[in-house]
């Protein structure tokens, strides 16, 4: 009984800390985006709030809490009410599984604990997976609740687009799942110990998951309708698309679920192809106990590495049309993906124990 | 060629020079923004901005209420009720002067119409209001414009030649006119 208590204040100060940090990741990355996207574009961005405006997530934050609350005639109040969630909750719980740091097991007051992951479970990916398809509910409910057509238009755009896409990211993992042999992030990372040679999107032997990747990070493009793959909130089509009825702070929660989703989708993509914490070459890394000050290190510059590239290409492309975002899906990641799933196996078969 | 393009469609080769260009901007950041209500832009000595009323440099006011500006004006924006001065039969004013500057189109054509110079185009731009009719000016706002724009009141270069300049200055002292 103590023992149980022990753990569970334990894991619910680890889920308290990661939730903290995701989601002040979260509001310097609508900062950061800004700030990004405007000097991409040769502006200056938010300068306005705090010296070169760093304060505007918080102004940000207060104008959305005091917005009034709207819920348009005819809309469904409880799914209307229940899609943020629906949206946030799986955004956020995807964390529970990503390892932060090494896989090590201390001994606090008699109870074992893993410090740098809140739940080491065997189908990790799977559970990523799965929930990032039920945050498409919400987005799917939160466009039909809303008795509107713009809104309808960009959930039913939502719901077509990640049919399509997670099918691919799902494939582009299978390569790394053949090699590592789990479905526990923790054991993928852990194999990928030893510089960037071994890890899987550059691994030679028995072969480089980089086309793997790169579906993988096209398609998760998709799976968080950014650009080029917006298309569920075009803002020149839909006017906001699946959100375009709400305001205050569901309309923070959809964003919120935005940006979760983005920092999970480059955590997954550290984690399945670029190593997860393990510094690049072996050197950078600090030695025996002090391995997790640059574990954490190499993880957050590499999840900031791949939501840099997310703003990059926002700033880069325009938005694609909606049948050649099928199109795309469909008739060229699928293909590939499929091939690297057949030349992984083919060669994993070959080479067995490298 | 065709096997050149595919190579370039596999590795995603325009995408790729795009992200260069936009990376280019990233690193030399150079913003053209402008931090208006910080930083003001200068702006043309022709600039059309608000319209204001003039006067002569003892304070009378230039306008004789011809109402040529009111014909001039293409959106119909001015109102002009012309009267005598009282006491000078010789003389008219403008009783009423009113501009409806939600209308004006800030053309300046009743600038280029006015025979005497008594309008002019000051520098000003930042008129937003909260309530549409406080943009309907009467004339002693027009007049305080026109003193606050104009504190230094030059002719204009066509109104400085003698034989215009009958109408341009004060009716106490008309100058000589030359032949």
């Amino acid at each position: 009984m103590f023992d149980a208590g022990i753990k569970l204040a334990l894991t619910l100060s680890q889920i308290g800390v990661v939730m903290g940090v995701v989601l002040l990741t979260v509001a310097a990355l609508t900062l950061l985006e800004r700030k990004v996207l405007s000097w991409m574009q040769d502006r200056m961005g938010p300068m306005e709030v705090g010296p070169y405006g760093v304060l505007q997530p918080v102004a940000d934050g207060l104008k959305l809490f005091f917005k009034e609350d709207i819920i348009p005639a005819g809309a469904n109040r409880i799914m209307f009410s229940l899609a943020p969630i629906l949206v946030l909750v799986p955004a956020l719980i995807g964390f529970a599984v990503i390892p932060f740091g090494p896989d090590w097991t201390v001994e606090v007051l008699g109870v074992e604990f893993k410090p740098f992951v809140i739940s080491d479970i065997n189908v990790g990916v799977l559970y990523v997976l799965a929930f990032a398809s039920i945050g498409a509910y919400g987005i799917i409910l939160g466009g039909w609740s809303s008795n509107s057509k713009y809104s309808l238009l960009g959930g039913l755009r939502s719901a077509a687009q990640l049919i399509s896409y997670e099918l691919n990211v799902g494939l582009a993992i299978v390569g790394v799942l053949l090699l590592s042999g789990s479905l526990s992030l923790v054991t993928i990372s852990e194999a990928q110990a030893g510089g960037f040679w071994h890890w899987y999107a550059f691994d030679p032997l028995p072969f480089p998951q980089f086309v793997a990747f790169v579906v993988f990070l096209i398609a998760s493009v998709a799976e968080t309708n950014r650009v080029p793959f917006d298309l569920p909130e075009a803002e020149s089509e839909l006017v906001a698309g699946f959100f375009t009825e709400y305001s205050g702070m569901r309309f923070a929660f959809f964003f919120l679920a935005e940006y979760a989703n983005m920092i999970l989708v480059s955590c997954m993509s550290t984690v399945l192809f670029f190593g997860g914490w393990h510094a690049p070459v072996p050197f950078l890394q600090a030695p025996g106990d002090f391995a997790w000050i640059t574990g954490i290190f190499w993880f957050t510059v590499k999840v900031y590495g791949f939501l840099f590239l997310f703003f990059w290409l926002r700033a880069t492309l325009p938005r694609l049309r909606y049948d050649q975002l099928m199109r795309f899906g469909w008739k060229v990641l699928l293909p590939i993906a499929l091939g690297n799933v057949v030349v992984t196996s083919i060669l994993a078969y070959i080479f067995p124990n490298s | 060629m065709t096997f050149k393009k595919w190579i370039k469609s596999l590795i995603f080769f325009e995408i790729l020079m795009g992200m260069k260009e936009t990376m280019k901007h990233f690193l030399n950041y150079r913003p053209i923004t402008l931090e208006y209500p910080h930083v003001k832009k200068s702006l043309p000595d022709n600039y059309r901005g608000m319209l204001g009323l003039l006067r002569y440099d003892d304070g009378t006011e230039k306008c004789v209420g011809c109402d040529l500006c009111e014909a001039a004006c293409p959106s119909r924006v001015i109102r002009v009720v012309s009267a005598e001065v009282p006491g000078e039969p010789t003389k008219r004013y403008a009783k009423d002067y009113d501009m409806d500057m939600t209308r004006c189109l800030f053309c300046g054509l009743c600038v280029q119409a006015c025979p005497v110079d008594a309008l002019g185009m000051s520098q000003e731009f930042e008129w937003a209001v909260y309530d549409k009719r406080h943009l309907q000016l009467n004339k002693q706002q027009l007049l305080a414009i026109g003193d606050r724009a104009f504190p230094e009141r030059e002719k204009r270069l066509e109104f400085q030649h003698p034989n215009v300049a009958y109408f341009n200055v004060s009716f106490k002292d008309i100058p000589e006119k030359e032949c």
